[in-house]
């Protein structure tokens, strides 16, 4: 069922047993989970069911410490969240990314990665992929030029992604989500505030407000803060819950999606050819990248990372994802998409091999937890009267060396191996701790309320249930405590499906 | 020693090494095909000026020829080659220009470096 909040009576009192803030990839996933059960399950989302600019400009923030992205343009405030301009990039995190490392800070998930298992495997069909399996052989026996370079896995591995069409889960799910009768989605209900009780060990009851000043209420048996990174911490900081520890908005965490070297492969290396890294949107199902092994991780103590090898040619200049993927590619490609077509607008479909054997290496690397990188409040406030988000992205120097030693171990492997040379660029070589202008994340926002079993060292508990409160809990990329080395969609589904199955048992 | 090491050992230091395959060889890396011949002589020189000490032909070739016998020293490219691999493995490389070199290719690139250019094609 789908009511716009707009046209509710001021004061009107939503009632249900479960809700759900935000009907992103996280909240809609779990929202489906519901549909046919006893109970009732309210899912609010801020926007509409289209893209409104009023309502996107809520996003916007400050942008303090290192350059950033606009926050507006970063991510979706309607029906379907950012799936609406997602490029359906999949994988799964390794099971060095749950372990506690040593050389990383704060690194160790109270989960591991068999336990999320079974999970990734239901978010599989959910996010349109293939089977679950993500080895190089599987894929290879289904399409048999997909053939990896012949590098030792022991020192550089080819990690498997999958690609989503990508899913769109606002148009995707809408239609289910409509028909459901258990499940009541509010579009244009932003929530402002998040009020506790009086001792702040249970959530009383949700505010929600419009442009008009108009407020609604909200009371559910258990709520879930679905926002998103950025806006689960705002909306927490703001209501003064769950921050006992000042942990609520730190350890903002990014992928670092930069230009780092190029690489010439032999004339030999490939007879197959590279169709294992190739990536055509909207038309590869899989293919590879290449990874550190992690005993290698270990002994040269870095953080987890993949490189992809995009077809180029020796003299050319590879742009960031930043730099390629401008704030107009964007809104050129949510309005190409409103107008009914599916097609990229922008021309990001990558032409084919000039030489065959020069190769921009771009790389993914997971951004070391730090607490200093953090969401804040700004003293600016948007159209509702809420504070905006303040970002300070800070990174760290093992951020920095971890690349270098990536690339000298890669350069050494491609030696070693025969199968080509690789060339690091100069800000990847130089000690300077400086960043390039290339500097770029992968609008990946993660990590501001942290799961960790210990309420002095995260903001929720294995389960994803805040600290300290009994009927809140987080769902999205904010729980993650570290980044991994892929992009967080599909880990964020399978926790959120984790988090739906602990409901369940929690409100049965 | 055994029978094989010493008779290589022999080889090299009599100055088999020294053939004109084996020149031609040292000054050829297997790079060339990977690279090209313009960036493989760009890295030669930029090798030269990092290395003060192995600027010239003699102490580049030395240099090749000291840090280990040739043990196939009758097919100094394969023995090359060999040594190549071994360099990565053992770690014992060198960036120049931003590339991750063995250390024995970049010599050959300095020593490919000092060959005269070919001509332009008219």
């Amino acid at each position: 069922m789908h009511i716009d909040a707009r046209t509710l009576p001021n004061g009107t009192v939503l009632e249900g047993d479960l809700c759900i803030v935000g009907a992103g990839a996280a909240g809609i996933t779990i929202a489906r989970e519901w549909i046919g059960a006893r109970q009732t399950v309210l899912l609010l989302e801020g926007g509409g069911l289209q893209y409104e600019a009023a309502m996107q400009d809520l996003y916007r923030g400050d942008i303090v410490g290192l350059p950033y992205f606009p926050l507006e343009a970063a991510r979706l405030h309607l029906f379907g969240g950012t799936t609406g301009h997602w490029a359906g990039f999949c994988s799964t995190f390794d099971g060095i990314d749950f372990a506690a490392r040593d050389w990383v800070p704060h690194s160790g998930w109270p989960l591991r990665r068999e336990d999320l298992d079974p999970f990734y495997a239901r978010a599989q069909p959910l996010l349109e992929l293939g089977p679950y399996d993500y080895r190089a052989a599987f894929w290879q026996q289904q399409d048999p030029a997909l053939v990896p370079l012949g590098l030792d896995p022991s020192a550089v591995w080819t990690k498997m992604w999958q690609f989503s069409p990508p899913t769109r889960f606002g148009t995707t799910y809408r239609d289910a989500i409509f028909a459901a009768p258990n499940v009541r989605l509010y579009t244009h209900a932003n929530v402002c505030t998040i009020e506790p009780n009086d001792a702040a060990s249970a959530v009383q009851g949700l505010r929600v407000r419009d442009f008009a000043g108009k407020e609604l209420r909200v009371r559910a048996r258990h709520y879930v803060l679905a926002c998103c990174s950025i806006q689960n911490a705002r909306l927490l900081l703001v209501s003064n819950v769950g921050n006992a520890h000042d942990l609520v908005g730190r350890f903002f965490m990014e992928h670092l999606e930069i230009p780092s070297g190029r690489l010439a492969l032999a004339p030999t290396a490939a007879p197959a050819g590279m169709k294992m890294y190739e990536w055509i949107p909207h038309v590869t199902k899989a293919r590879g990248e290449l990874a550190l092994a992690p005993a290698v991780q270990r002994e040269q103590r870095v953080l987890n990372a993949t490189v992809s090898l995009d077809p180029g040619a020796p003299d050319e200049v590879a742009q960031s994802t930043f730099q390629a993927v401008t704030p107009d590619v964007l809104a050129a490609q949510r309005d190409s998409e409103a107008a009914g077509s599916h097609e990229p607008s922008s021309p990001p479909v990558p032409s084919p091999p000039r030489s065959g054997r020069f190769f921009h290496v771009m790389t993914r690397q997971e951004q070391a937890p730090n607490p200093s990188s953090r969401v804040t409040l700004s003293s600016d406030r948007d159209a509702l009267g809420m504070p905006r988000a303040r970002l300070d992205w800070q990174l760290t120097a093992l951020d920095k060396q971890s690349f270098q030693r990536f690339y000298d171990v890669l350069g050494r492997e491609f030696g070693r191996s025969g199968l080509g040379r690789v060339q690091v660029l100069d800000w990847v070589r130089t000690e300077d701790p400086a960043w390039p202008r290339t500097l770029s994340g992968g609008w990946h926002h993660m990590g501001t309320t942290r799961m960790h079993r210990d309420a002095r060292s995260g903001v929720v508990d294995a389960d994803c249930r805040v600290h300290g409160i009994a009927n809140l809990s987080i769902a999205g990329a904010s729980v993650f405590p570290t980044a991994g080395a892929v992009n967080p969609t599909l880990t964020l589904v399978a926790l959120s499906l984790r988090l739906s199955d602990h409901l369940k048992r929690r409100l049965a | 020693m055994n029978r094989r090491d010493f008779l290589v050992s022999a080889a090299s230091a009599a100055g088999f090494a020294r053939t004109r395959d084996d020149c031609d060889a040292l000054a050829h890396p297997a790079l060339l095909a990977v690279l090209g011949g313009e960036t493989v002589r760009g890295i030669g020189q930029r090798y030269r000026a990092l290395v003060a000490t192995e600027r010239d032909r003699e102490p580049l070739r030395s240099a090749i020829l000291a840090s280990g016998p040739l043990r196939s020293f009758w097919m100094p490219r394969a023995a090359l080659a060999q040594r190549v691999r071994a360099d990565f493995a053992a770690g014992r490389t060198v960036l120049v220009a931003g590339w991750v070199l063995s250390v024995t290719e970049a010599r050959q690139c300095a020593l490919y470096s000092l060959l005269p250019s070919p001509p332009t094609p008219r």
